[in-house]
């Protein structure tokens, strides 16, 4: 009896710290690239196959998750700043990389593949790139007579009660928040953010959340990313998709590209390059076009379906995404008081 | 009895490491703002508004989770523990079945029932779904959900606790009352401690819970703490919005500890019990069958039956079973690794606070039981606030923090299971073995052990159903290229296929309960040859 306990338990302890031994063994040690996402699974981890398909470099990678507000990744990067773990971080807005930018954990990296990619989506100093970008688009419902034109309609008194808009405490909605305080200044930003709320503005979790409520008829019209939009188009909600503010002296729709980063202390330096190389190319473009992300090609003449614009056909709103990230930051408490945080 | 006090003594060291460091490095984090000691952090808390409001949604949920799961668990409970009602034992499997399931998944399945898209939309059109849509997505939402997921439990305690009931008592009081007045009047009061016991366990579960109200859009101080470090990057007040929750758990448990655990002990099957009187419904049988039906139907099955829909095709279980599959394997073997490692600290634990063989027995109980209530992103921040340091990565940088943190927060699922396990082991055993000369190690090898194995097995499959269902540690702390399946279909529901997703939860759902049922037959062939 006793002999069968022990050999019982040296067997199951045997067991337990091979597996642990092979676990340690096979994880950072490995030969590879670790990559930390924003960008939705479902659209980046067929990219990062096929780049493993054609490298044979074993991709390791940390999804992000909307119950994170897609800041989970980032905020494990600063975390892990002094011992960084990732070699190259995903973000789907360049607010993100500018950020890592900021905080000395970004390193700068002028990829060949970049070439072509218009000045303003990348920084000046090589510390990220954008690709593939999102719009921000007004989503408005098709029984709605007026449809607006412009993200100025939000301060319309005839908009009262028929608008929602997502959190502008997370995400793109932020940025965006962020860019036209930067472009109108401050004192014009807070009577729009005020004018919103006089309308009785209805804030969303989720810009996918503001489609799904547009798409219902709840609200007449919502700001939200191209990409939510060209998917409840696809369902075969009655909604129609507008890039807003396109007229001669109108600001331009505000144009959100992925932005691709090195990190600083990368314990896979060559390959992160490869891997960086491998996103913005033209042909990771292509896919991200054609996917359901419908995301726009910021590369010119890259072959993309006929729902989604060129770049070279939307009035864009010129944004210094430095000034930006910077900006949002200092009007964080403004926001989370106006959303009552 | 020197080796029993150096083993002990180091299984709470374990203890103070993996489970009590992680708080202690958060809750010092939460002190420092900007380099200096300031209580900033906690001036913000009690001074906003918003901070009363997400303890009013706390408690709200919490208490209304526990008190419907323990009006509905009991008198469930002995419909089907006590009386003739047909299929007793499909039912009692069908309702125990949300209790394996990660509460999220069942959230999403009600979503897929009662949510803007879901079948109900279809069924009654847009304006009765918008009704519904409102109300799942919010308070009544979160409540039925975690009733679903939690009601099992009180219905399972309440079968477990009716079998300590002397049958002599109820038979007595048969002769002179009706059936209902003896339930009302005899059992119910006998078992009352232990169905207030596991009604505390379910405030804290829905206390600590983050995964529902997260899905369901509902805020409260898990879902804050777990917005402050992802959203907003701030360590400190991520600590700080779990203090109420931790005040809150020291509060329930020392009630629990004062007015419930010396009546809790004392529900243990006597001799005379294990039989039960049984209850012959009469002409109550056809509608109280009936409304068992509709309940089973409405709690279990539409949802999961709604997952099944969703998933539709075959070919999405084969997409989904080539999207996952390393997941899924991570997670079988993380939580088998995790589960074993659990039994082995749960049953030193359990061995120190059943004999009180040190001092500390009484804090090291209320450690783990309080590590068990905190919001699981709490631990998970405070391991990486611990853990990741150049000079730790060979831990951090692996499957290694996965475990810790399984180790950090389930210990009280284990440790008390071996409490009530070694209750059953009379003292006398091990004292006469001790007096014939037997060491320490040697009784706990040859008789303790071996006494309790029913409830180590009991211990390692609770633990090995919460550590696969984990998300709120796991989801911060994984390795890149380590992610679990919980993990993996929280990320795919961003813009995923949703028959993928649909067909990914009814895989981990299996995932879960095969195992159970494999485990389960062959217990009960075991129990069968024993006893031919």
């Amino acid at each position: 009896m006793n002999k069968s306990i022990i050999a019982t338990v040296t067997a199951a302890t045997g067991l337990v710290v091979a597996v642990i031994v092979a676990f340690l063994g096979c994880s950072s040690k490995e030969q590879g690239v670790v990559i930390y996402v924003s960008e939705d699974q479902v659209f980046s981890e067929p990219i990062l196959r096929d780049f493993e398909r054609d490298t044979g470099i074993r991709v390791m990678a940390v999804y992000d998750t909307e119950e994170a507000k897609s800041t989970g990744v980032m905020n494990r990067l600063l975390a892990e700043k002094n011992n960084p773990q990732a070699d190259v971080y995903w973000a789907n807005e360049p607010i993100r990389a500018e950020v890592l930018k900021q905080q000395g954990i970004a390193a700068a990296y002028r990829s060949p593949s970049a070439e072509g990619i218009p000045a303003y989506f990348k920084d000046p100093q090589g510390y990220w790139t954008g690709f593939s970008a999102r719009a921000r688009v007004l989503i408005v419902n098709q029984t709605v007579p007026d449809k607006p034109k412009s993200i100025t309609s939000y301060s319309d008194p005839a908009s009262k009660d028929r608008i929602v808009i997502a959190n502008p405490l997370f995400g793109t909605t932020t940025t965006q928040i962020a860019a036209l305080f930067m472009l109108w200044g401050d004192e014009k930003a807070k009577a729009f953010l005020a004018d919103m709320k006089r309308n009785n503005v209805k804030i969303a979790t989720s810009n996918g959340e503001s489609a799904d409520f547009v798409a219902a008829g709840q609200f007449a019209f919502a700001l939200v990313d191209s990409d939510d939009a060209a998917n409840r188009m696809k369902q075969g909600k009655p909604v129609e998709l507008i890039y807003p503010d396109q007229g001669d002296n109108e600001l331009g729709c505000f144009i959100v590209p992925n932005a691709v980063v090195l990190i600083n202390g990368s314990r896979h330096p060559e390959a992160a390059r490869k891997l960086v190389d491998y996103l913005l190319s033209r042909e990771t473009e292509r896919k991200l076009s054609l996917s359901d992300a419908a995301q726009i090609p910021l590369h010119e003449g890259v072959d993309s379906p006929a729902t989604v614009r060129k770049i070279e056909t939307i009035k864009t709103m010129k944004t210094d995404y430095a000034a930006v990230a910077r900006k949002m930051q200092e009007i964080e408490p403004l926001l989370k008081q106006w959303v009552g945080y | 009895m020197r080796t029993r006090r150096i083993i002990l003594t180091a299984v709470t060291l374990v203890l103070a490491v993996v489970g009590l460091a992680p708080i202690v490095v958060m809750f010092a984090r939460s002190l420092i703002v900007d380099g200096g000691l300031s209580l900033e952090c906690y001036r913000k808390l009690l001074t906003t508004e918003r901070s009363w409001q997400l303890l009013g949604n706390s408690l709200g949920l919490a208490l209304l989770t526990a008190l419907l799961s323990t009006l509905v668990g009991l008198p469930l409970g002995l419909l089907l523990g006590k009386t003739d009602l047909p299929f007793r034992r499909v039912f009692i499997i069908l309702f125990a079945l949300p209790l394996v399931i990660p509460p999220y998944i069942t959230a999403v399945s009600w979503a897929n029932v009662l949510g803007p898209r879901g079948f109900a939309a279809g069924l009654w059109g847009e304006p009765a779904a918008q009704v519904m849509a409102r109300l799942l997505f919010g308070l009544p939402g979160c409540v039925m959900v975690l009733v679903s997921t939690f009601m099992p439990a009180v219905l399972l305690a309440t079968l477990s606790f009716m079998r300590t009931v002397n049958p002599r008592l109820e038979e007595a009081a048969r002769l002179s009352a009706r059936p209902g007045r003896v339930l009302w009047g005899i059992t119910i009061p006998l078992i009352r401690p232990g169905i207030l016991l596991i009604a505390t366990l379910v405030f804290l579960l829905a206390l600590g819970e983050f995964g529902v109200p997260t899905f369901l859009r509902y805020n409260v101080f898990a879902v804050e703490s777990f917005a402050q470090f992802s959203a907003f990057y701030n360590f400190g007040a991520a600590a700080a919005a779990a203090v109420p929750l931790a005040l809150l758990t020291f509060v329930v448990l020392g009630i629990e500890w004062f007015v419930l655990r010396e009546k809790t002990q004392a529900l243990r099957p006597t001799p005379e019990s294990g039989g039960t009187v049984v209850v012959e419904l009469g002409r109550h049988r056809g509608w109280l069958f009936g409304l068992v039906s509709v309940l089973c139907a409405l709690m279990v099955v539409a949802p999961l039956l709604s997952l099944l829909v969703q998933a539709g095709s075959p070919g999405a279980y084969l997409r989904a079973l080539h999207a996952v599959r390393d997941s899924l394997l991570r997670s079988l073997l993380l939580a088998a690794i995790g589960a074993t490692g659990l039994t082995v600290l749960g049953f030193f634990v359990g061995y120190l606070i059943h004999t009180r063989a040190l001092q500390i027995w009484r804090a090291v109980d209320a450690g783990t039981v309080l590590l068990f209530a905190l919001p699981s992103t709490v631990i998970g921040v405070g391991l990486i606030a611990l853990w990741n340091r150049p000079s730790t990565n060979f831990i951090y940088a692996t499957p290694l923090m996965i475990l810790l943190g399984y180790l950090a927060q389930y210990t009280a699922l284990t440790s008390r299971v071996t409490v009530a396990g070694l209750a059953l082991v009379p003292a006398s055993m091990e004292e006469a073995a001790a007096s014939a000369g037997a060491g320490w190690t040697r009784r706990i090898g040859l008789i303790v052990l071996p006494l309790a194995k029913q409830a180590l097995l009991s211990g390692w499959l609770i633990a090995y159903i919460f550590c696969l269902r984990d998300t709120g540690i796991t989801m911060l702390v994984y390795p890149p290229g380590y992610d679990t399946l919980p993990v993996r279909i929280f990320t795919l529901m961003a813009n995923g296929a949703p028959d993928l997703i649909g067909a990914a939860c009814v895989l981990m759902i299996a995932t879960t309960v095969l195992p159970l049922v494999g485990i389960a037959l062959v217990v009960r062939s075991q129990g069968r040859r024993a006893w031919q």
